[in-house]
């Protein structure tokens, strides 16, 4: 305990000379009266006095005392700092990842820190007041200054963990600032981090030797070959073990998808599955061995291309090389059709022909261009309507002759397209002259400054893929550069909604917004939902889970479900690290707490001390004949 | 030590007191009383029946003619009287802050020189001890007190006195007067049989209990060790608060009143007279209020 104004307590000085004069005023002054006759013969009217009369005669001096004693302290105005005095309390709960590994007592760390938390709020005084706040990804102040202990632990129930990394450094300039303002205020950092304790803070370490296992740096590659590689490490952080991972296939393992490693502590091993599968929708890699934190032990990754699924209308007579190539390089539903049944089919269908992703029409043209889905056109010899070109008549050479890779300006849009082409010779011995005037379309290839293949949108706004020449007047289809630049105008004709499936928790994930898309709407694996903006050409938002989040993409043609998995930031997953970095706060402690409750009694004390000066004249009066 | 109490000024004051009481009331007892005894006198006082044996002189032949029985008449007899002050000499009657000594002396004198103004003989005694020391004895006259009664003057008030021990074997006569006791009787001693005694002898006894203002409203407060200025073995040891100065006013009430019902009893008079009054309102007021002054 402290005083404001200990000049105050001076007034202590009253009471040794209060005792004095009681000690002086109460000997007895010795008298000759005439007679004591009649003061003899007044004991016999005088009525028995109780046996605590002598006290009674010391009560009216104790209270003078205590009048002294507490005008004097109430003139000091006590603050008290002590146990069992009010404090400003300023808590910083650790909401990471880390601290959802379950403890021995079956809690996780979270809850356990909230328990500790709990214990010092119920253990301090009324008045007393509250500030929380919990750091993850982001750092919220869920109650600042809270004064009614009640309301405190109620909001202290309904905080929730979180999974990222702690942005402790926000954390810590918080606590700062308000520290600035109360240099008495207890700071308690609730975590399972290592920090070295530093100025001003009070550390509940709610860590404890729990097994821990973990992978990291997964990286996944799946060839056109259909090879799926999947390599990364695996770490146990508490001691030396021997750690099973498995991969998955589409919720399937197989006894070759399994490894088993020996580790040592917190030096992880790597391993590498090369598994044959030409497609999958999702593959994992999960360490089998139990431990406290099952965040870590999994990673998930799901087929950027999985939902990327094309109803295909392949027009053609010899189907045979784009059937093939297509299905290599997407995962396409393809119907193969003749020419002439198209026509038949258009005809009767007045020209409207709907219900595919993307329309191929290999020397076959069609009366009008299809109003939904790209459509790619291969050696078309005659003028579509609404395909934005016009046949302008077929070119013969003579002999074969190679066509060029454009030496166009670069762009965005070129340069994703031409991605990876090598520019190998193409030969080609006839072609059809196009005029492209009239719209813009990105040349990809020429010959003799006509265009030979390029790309753009036609009339309906669809993507547009047109080759000049038929695939059997060309050796095109069998260069290297034919398989990688259908891939890069499929990717084109199908712009993927996700160019990345795994991210780690606190990161951004980016969706692309992809034309015809009507809204996008994102799942947490708590089934959160938020909606992504439809004005940028990508969305973001942050992941603050860990789990699989489900991107739903609603466009006319229906929906379609993307997933990416987020994953525990590697920061959390060995949260017994030691944390060199200390935490502390700058400034001296004043060690001043405040009044609380105990400010409201001044006025009592004060109401005491009235009534006690009140009774010291009375019994002055009385007493001393003051009069 | 020789006071001055009854000088020419003193003395001036009772003159015009004697005159004062002699326009407004009958008088005190005195030389040309009547005494309650029936003598021979002329004055007629009452009828009896006649007894044989009886001077039949004094048959009323009137009476008998009317009523066919014989009755006496009686007549009441005149003789002078003899007034006896007795003055507590104790030290108790010096103490205080207003002196009852001076004011027991001054009464004395006053109630010498009125009974002297009836005619009467008076004599005035000094109560020491168990004794009674005569200060002026037979004063008859006024010229004989203006002579004898400076002697009061001489007067020493010292140690304890026991009334009953010192009046009972004195000669206190019989039947011819009044006895005057002046004391504060604060005392346990027994004054009750003195007065006792008086009655018996017929005489017309008057009680005057002299107290000072710090006896009557004592002013002490706190603690306190008292002395009694007559004895220093008798002491009083205490804290003085409300309590105890209620139990002293009802001692002091107590004290009185044992007086004034005993004397009442044996048909005296009483008075309480503080130390303070003057005489104007002790004979005016007070002695007209009890009727000792008629």
């Amino acid at each position: 305990m402290s005083f404001q104004y200990p000049l105050g307590l001076l007034g202590l000085i009253g009471v040794p000379i209060l005792i004095l004069i009681y000690i002086i005023k109460s000997k007895f002054t010795e008298q000759t009266v005439s007679a004591t006759y009649l003061w003899t013969l007044s004991e016999r009217f005088l009525k028995k006095k109780r046996r605590d009369s002598k006290i009674a005669g010391l009560l009216s001096l104790i209270l003078q005392i205590l009048a002294v004693v507490l005008i004097s302290i109430t003139i000091a105005h006590p603050v008290f700092t002590l146990k069992g005095a009010a404090n400003d309390y300023y808590f910083i709960l650790d909401s990471t990842g880390s601290m959802q590994m379950v403890s021995e007592n079956g809690k996780t760390r979270f809850e356990n820190g909230k328990d500790k938390i709990r214990e010092v709020i119920e253990g301090s005084v009324d008045g007393s007041f509250y500030t929380l706040v919990s750091v993850s990804n982001t750092t919220d102040v869920l109650f600042e200054k809270e004064d009614n202990r009640e309301v405190a632990l109620e909001l202290l129930n309904k905080a929730e963990v979180g999974y990222g990394s702690a942005n402790l450094e926000e954390a810590r300039t918080k606590a700062q600032a308000y520290y600035q303002q109360n240099k008495g205020v207890r700071t308690f950092l609730v975590s399972d981090k290592g920090f070295e304790k530093g100025d001003n803070i009070e550390l509940l370490n709610v860590s404890d030797g729990a097994n821990n296992y973990a992978l990291l740096d997964i990286e996944y590659e799946h060839s056109l070959l259909g090879v799926l590689t999947v390599s990364g490490k695996a770490v146990s952080y508490e001691s030396d073990d021997t750690v099973e991972v498995r991969l998955f296939i589409d919720g399937e393992t197989k006894d070759e998808y399994k490894t088993v490693l020996n580790v040592k502590k917190a030096e992880p091993v790597s391993f590498t599955f090369e598994v044959n599968v030409e497609w999958y929708d999702v593959a994992s890699v999960k360490v089998m061995n139990q431990d406290n934190l099952m965040l870590d032990n999994e990673i998930i990754m799901y087929n950027v291309k999985s939902e990327n699924s094309y109803k295909t209308l392949l027009v053609s007579k010899t189907p045979v090389f784009m059937e093939t190539v297509v299905s290599i390089v997407s995962h396409a539903e393809i119907t193969v059709i003749s020419p002439d049944d198209y026509l038949e089919l258009e005809k009767n269908n007045d020209s409207v022909i709907e219900g595919y992703d993307l329309y191929i029409f290999h020397s076959c043209n069609p009366k009008a261009v299809p109003r939904s889905g790209s459509v790619w056109f291969i050696n078309a010899t005659s003028s579509v309507e609404n395909s934005g070109f016009g046949f302008q008549g077929e070119v013969v050479l003579k002999t074969a002759e190679t066509i060029d890779k454009t030496k166009n300006s670069s762009t965005v849009i070129r340069d994703e397209l031409l991605k990876d082409v090598l520019g190998e010779d193409i030969y080609i011995s006839k072609y059809a002259r196009y005029d492209t005037s009239n719209r813009k379309f990105y040349t990809l290839f020429t010959y003799d400054g006509d265009p030979v293949i390029f790309s753009g949108t036609n009339m309906h706004g669809n993507r547009q893929v047109v080759f000049a020449f038929d695939l059997h007047n060309s050796d095109f289809p069998l260069s290297a550069d034919f398989v990688t630049l259908t891939k890069n105008l499929l990717d084109f004709s199908f712009p993927a909604v996700l160019d990345e499936t795994n991210y780690v928790c606190g990161e951004a994930a980016k969706v692309n917004v992809v034309s015809g898309s009507e809204n996008i709407r994102v799942e947490s694996p708590s089934e959160r939902s938020s909606y992504l903006s439809m004005n940028e050409a990508v969305g973001e938002f942050l992941l603050n889970e860990v789990g699989t989040y489900e991107i739903k993409v609603t466009t006319k043609d229906g929906l379609k479900t993307y997933r990416i998995y987020s994953s525990l930031p590697v920061s959390e997953q060995d949260p017994n690290a030691e944390i060199e970095k200390e935490f502390s706060l700058l400034g001296e402690n004043e060690g001043k707490g405040i009044d609380g409750f105990y400010d409201k009694l001044i006025v009592f004390f004060i109401c005491l001390a009235v009534i006690f000066v009140a009774d010291w004249m009375v019994y002055c009066y009385d007493k001393y004949q003051l009069r | 030590m020789k006071r001055t109490i009854i000088n020419e000024e003193f003395l001036q004051q009772v003159e015009s007191l004697q005159t004062l009481i002699r326009n407004n009331v009958a008088g005190m007892f005195g030389g040309t009383h009547q005494s309650k005894s029936y003598g021979s006198s002329c004055e007629f006082a009452d009828y009896r029946d006649y007894v044989p044996g009886d001077d039949i002189t004094k048959i009323d032949w009137n009476a008998y003619a009317r009523f066919d029985k014989l009755y006496q008449k009686l007549y009441l007899d005149e003789r002078q009287m003899h007034t006896k002050i007795y003055i507590d000499t104790s030290r108790s009657m010096e103490y205080g802050r207003a002196d009852k000594a001076e004011q027991a002396l001054r009464l004395a004198a006053t109630i010498a020189y009125l009974s002297l103004s009836e005619m009467d003989k008076v004599s005035i005694y000094a109560i020491k001890g168990a004794t009674i020391e005569c200060v002026v004895e037979g004063m008859v006259g006024k010229d004989s007190f203006v002579n004898e009664i400076g002697k009061l003057n001489e007067v020493e008030f010292s140690g304890d006195i026991c009334l009953s021990d010192a009046i009972v074997p004195s000669n206190v006569g019989y039947g011819d007067g009044m006895s005057v006791i002046i004391s504060d009787f604060l005392t346990d001693n027994d004054y009750e049989s003195a007065i006792n005694h008086l009655a018996d002898k017929r005489r017309d006894v008057f009680c005057i209990q002299v107290l000072s203002p710090d006896e009557l409203n004592p002013k002490l407060r706190g603690k306190v060790h008292l002395f009694d200025s007559e004895d220093a073995t008798r002491i009083y040891r205490k804290n003085i608060k409300k309590d105890i100065m209620k139990a002293y006013r009802k001692a002091l009430e107590f004290a009185t009143n044992r007086i004034n019902d005993l004397c009442a009893s044996r048909g005296a008079n009483y008075l309480l007279v503080s130390s303070e009054d003057k005489m104007g309102d002790v004979f005016f007021g007070k002695m007209v209020e009890k009727e000792v002054l008629k």
